[in-house]
Parts: structure tokens; C-alpha cells; sequence
């Protein structure tokens, strides 16, 4: 697709997406029933959870996408990995700043070792060192290569990270750990309006997503052009 | 109907129950002790929706202006 | 294949060479490893705290903080005098470079890990446990694990300008399960539980090490490319 193309579907799907976190946060606040036992602070998985799914599905196209750069070197992919990567890391920014605040109210404490918040804490700084990787390279192409192989192995690790923290909760069980229902157990308009917003997010995320791609597009013309002026 | 006057009431409660709760912390202690603690639920949950909208918002904004420098540039 | 496994001898050997010229790295991190333990003797108020209980997390954190120490530098002095270049040119392929590397490490690592085991054992009054010979495997299976990331995060940090500053960044989040498998295993055996319990850590840290291994051998050849 051209790029102004893109621009132009980026931005619609963004503006969609905006309309929709606005719904989902008007549903959330004056539709939506207050679960019994946990309360009002259980309206936070609203935010929470379409978040963490966001942040994941992110994180999961740049290590993909970061594979299919170091396999066929076309730049597109390392473009569309750097984008997929800086949208996951402020989903699971979201994702790590609402889970406290939930957990304090339901569990008593802001932060406790539960696997997926673990999970989510170290692909931050996996992803961490992928933007730290990128930008301390004078060779804007090594950095690229570089980061590629930090999101590839940060992939692979996380079966390893999560049979460990499991493993590890298991040793030491929390005290109490209410865990949100999920799925067909929860009330009709809770679920509704968890896949809204989970719906919501996603297309968020992906026009964010072609807007982000779109703008690296712009500044690899503007590189091909720069150059082009010195020749 | 009746269930946006309740959830309404719900969250005009946070101020009007802070209020109270500072003219009951002039009074006596535990009045105000048990209007913070049913209280901290709500500050969390419009904590956590501000921070989302924030982060969302932020990332919205900074793709736009990068997204403008780059074609001011291509444009010139 | 000989002649594959000739060109990672080749390498482990011209890396063991130097370092027994210098001593430089293996001097560095068992002076480390020493001084860790005497620190930690008056971190802990080991009146009110079993040393047991806590000594497998001070040994893996002396380990890896002391690893990243000697393993960091693995491509220094080649990145200094411009001798990456030879060797990259060299007809060895770039995995058989890579595991030459990474078992030197291992080779400096492995008997740093058995003096940390040996300082805390003395500093701390511990008694081995249930299983010494598990206990090595277990820190022998940890060792490699971390000098199969760390040499090939060595090779990416030494590619930047923050150099070592970086490694762990990328690192540690990574290393978090190998930490957890053998901290698990290490302190489950010092306190004299039964071999069988720990069996499952211990193929964890072994599948760890594996998987590192393969990643980097593969993923070498993306970073030290030009």
C-alpha cells in the first residue's frame, strides 16, 4: 500500500479506536454492574486486560516480524517490528500500572510475583534493552540486527520464564489470590463489556500500528532523498 | 434508567463522601479512617482509567508529531 | 565434522591461551567471587537468619554478577586491536566461533561457580547437603546456560557504545528462569531434601542451557556480520 494510504487507513482506525475507548470507558463507568465480591476496583480489568492482551499480541508481531527481517532482510519487517514494539511497550506500561492498582484493593498489596505479571515486567525490559540496543548503535543497520536478535531470543525465553514463575508460585502459594473470573462465568454485561474493549484495544493498537509504520515509511524516503541530495 | 442513577450516584459519591470526610477528620478519627478505606477503591479505579487514557493519548500524540516533522521535511 | 569441531578447539584454545597469559578475567571474577562472600557475611544477620535458607540465592547472584563480569569483556580485547575482523574472516563458520567462545567461558566460569560454592560453604559453615554431585551438575548446567547468552549478548553490547553497561540490561531478564531453576535445585539440596525432588529443576537448567546454546549458535552470525 502506498504510504499515504496507510496514512489515511491509520488514522480512521485510530479515530474509530478513540471513539471506542471513549465508549468502553462511558460503559465501564455508568452501564456496566459492580461485581459482588471484588467491588468497584474490579471495573479495572476493563483497561487491564485488554491491555495485557494488546501488549502481548504486540510483543508477539515484532519477534515475528523481527525474524522475517533477519531472514529476509527487507527493511518493511524491521519497520513493522520497531512499530509493533513501541505500542507494546505502552500497552504493557498500562497493563503494569493497573494490575498494582487492582491488586492492592483485591489482594492487599500492590505488586505480588503472579506469573503473568512477572511475564509482562520482564518483556518490558526485554523490549527495554531492543529500544536501548537500537539506539546506542552508530550503524543505524547493526542496531537493527541487534534488536532483531534481542526480541527473537526475548521470544524464546518466554515458555522458560513462564514454566519458572509458575513453578516458583507453586513453592510459595500467595495467601489469598482471588483471580477474576473469566470467560462464560462471568455476568452477560461484564463479558460484553470485556470484549468490547478487548475489541477496542486491538483496533487501537492496529491503527496506532499503521500510522507508526506509515510514519518510518515517510522517514526512509526522507533518508533515500537526503542521500540522493549529497550524491 | 434507574441503574445510571445508582452508578451516577456512584461516582459523585468519591467527592461528596472526601468532603464529608474532611469535616469528619476534624471531629473524630475514625469516621474519616472509614471513609478512606471505602474510598480507595474508587481513587484506584479512576487512577488506573487516567493512566490508560493517558498512555494511549500520549502514544497518539507523539506519532502525530513525528509523524508532521517528517512530512514538513519531505515537504520542503 | 572433525574439521568442525578442530576450528571451536581452535578457538576455546587460542582464548584459554591468552587468558592463562594474563590471567586478567579468571583473576577478576574470583576475587569477586571471595569478596561477595565476605560482603554478604555482614549483609546478613546470620544470628536470626539460617544461612541454609539463604546461601543458593547468594551463590547464583555471586555466580552471574561475577559472570558478567569476566564474560563482558570475551570480545574486548578483539574489538580493541581490530583481531575480530581475522577472526571472522577466518574460515570457521560463525557458530563454530560462537561455541569456541562460549565454552572458554564456560571454562572460566565453571571453576569460578565451584570457588563461589566453596567460599560460601566456608564463610557460612554450610554443609553440602543431600547430593554434591547433583549440586555441581546443577551450577555445571547454570554455568553454561549463562555463557551461552552472555557470550552472544557480550557480542551485541560490544557492538554498541554503552558496552558492558549494557549486558546486563539484556540479560538478566532472560537469565530470571535459570535463576529460579537453580536456586530452586541449589537450595532445595543444601538443605537435605531428597535428590528426586530437585530432578525436575535440574532438566529445566539442562533444557535451558540447551536451548541458549542453539540460539546463540544461530543467532551469532546476525550479530558479528558487517
Amino acid at each position: 500500500m502506498e504510504i499515504s494510504g496507510m496514512r489515511k487507513a491509520g488514522t480512521a482506525l485510530t479515530v474509530v479506536g478513540l471513539a471506542g475507548l471513549a465508549l468502553v470507558y462511558w460503559l465501564s463507568f455508568f452501564w456496566v454492574s459492580t461485581e459482588l465480591s471484588q467491588g468497584v476496583a474490579q471495573r479495572i480489568f476493563y483497561v487491564h486486560v485488554p491491555a495485557a492482551w494488546t501488549a502481548f499480541l504486540a510483543f508477539g508481531i515484532s519477534a515475528l516480524c523481527s525474524a522475517m527481517y533477519l531472514w529476509l532482510r527487507d527493511e518493511r519487517f524491521d519497520q513493522a517490528a520497531l512499530s509493533a514494539a513501541e505500542g507494546g511497550m505502552f500497552f504493557a506500561t498500562i497493563m503494569l500500572t493497573t494490575g498494582p492498582l487492582w491488586g492492592r484493593i483485591a489482594w492487599g498489596t500492590y505488586w505480588t510475583w503472579e506469573p503473568r505479571l512477572t511475564l509482562t515486567l520482564l518483556l518490558w525490559f526485554i523490549f527495554l534493552g531492543y529500544f536501548m540496543v537500537r539506539s546506542s548503535t552508530e550503524n543505524p543497520e547493526k542496531g537493527k540486527r541487534f534488536a532483531a536478535v534481542v526480541a527473537i531470543v526475548g521470544a524464546l525465553d518466554i515458555p522458560f520464564i513462564h514454566v519458572s514463575v509458575l513453578w516458583f508460585r507453586s513453592l510459595h502459594p500467595q495467601p489469598v489470590v482471588i483471580r477474576p473470573d473469566s470467560g462464560p462465568s462471568l455476568p452477560g454485561d461484564m463479558l460484553t463489556l470485556l470484549l468490547t474493549s478487548l475489541g477496542v484495544f486491538t483496533l487501537l493498537f492496529a491503527g496506532l500500528f499503521v500510522l507508526r509504520y506509515a510514519l518510518e515509511g515517510l522517514r526512509r524516503e526522507l533518508d533515500v532523498r537526503a542521500r540522493g541530495a549529497a550524491a | 434508567m434507574n441503574k445510571l442513577k445508582t452508578v451516577m450516584s456512584a461516582f459523585l459519591t468519591p467527592p461528596l463522601l472526601a468532603l464529608s470526610a474532611s469535616a469528619a477528620a476534624a471531629q473524630e478519627m475514625p469516621g474519616a479512617a472509614m471513609a478512606e478505606q471505602s474510598l480507595r477503591p474508587y481513587w484506584h479505579v479512576f487512577i488506573a482509567y487516567a493512566i490508560a487514557i493517558l498512555l494511549v493519548l500520549g502514544w497518539v500524540l507523539s506519532i502525530g508529531k513525528r509523524l508532521k516533522d517528517v512530512e514538513e521535511r519531505l515537504g520542503q | 565434522m572433525s574439521l568442525y569441531l578442530r576450528q571451536v578447539r581452535a578457538i576455546v584454545w587460542k582464548d584459554l591461551l591468552l587468558e592463562l597469559r594474563t590471567r586478567e578475567r579468571i583473576a577478576a571474577m574470583a576475587a569477586f567471587a571471595v569478596l561477595a562472600g565476605v560482603l554478604f557475611n555482614y549483609a546478613l544477620d546470620t544470628a536470626r537468619v539460617a544461612p541454609q535458607d539463604v546461601a543458593a540465592g547468594l551463590v547464583w547472584m555471586t555466580i552471574v554478577f561475577g559472570g558478567l563480569l569476566g564474560v563482558g569483556r570475551t570480545f574486548y580485547l578483539e574489538a580493541q586491536d581490530g583481531a575480530m575482523q581475522g577472526v571472522l574472516m577466518s574460515p570457521a563458520p560463525k557458530d563454530a566461533v560462537y561455541l569456541g567462545k562460549t565454552l572458554a567461558n564456560f571454562a572460566l566460569l565453571f571453576p569460578v561457580a565451584l570457588l563461589v560454592l566453596l567460599v560460601f560453604t566456608l564463610f557460612f559453615g554450610l554443609d553440602l547437603g543431600s547430593s554434591p554431585s547433583i549440586l555441581v551438575l546443577a551450577l555445571a548446567l547454570g554455568a553454561l546456560g549463562f555463557v551461552a547468552l552472555a557470550t552472544l549478548f557480550a557480542a551485541v553490547s560490544t557492538g554498541t557504545h554503552m558496552g558492558e553497561t549494557l549486558l546486563p540490561i539484556l540479560v538478566f531478564p532472560l537469565l530470571v528462569p535459570m535463576v529460579i531453576y537453580g536456586v530452586g535445585a541449589t537450595g532445595r539440596i543444601l538443605i537435605g531434601r531428597p535428590v528426586s525432588e530437585v530432578a525436575g529443576n535440574v532438566r529445566m537448567l539442562g533444557a535451558f542451557a540447551l536451548v541458549a546454546l542453539a540460539a546463540g549458535a544461530i543467532f551469532f552470525r546476525f550479530v558479528v556480520e558487517d
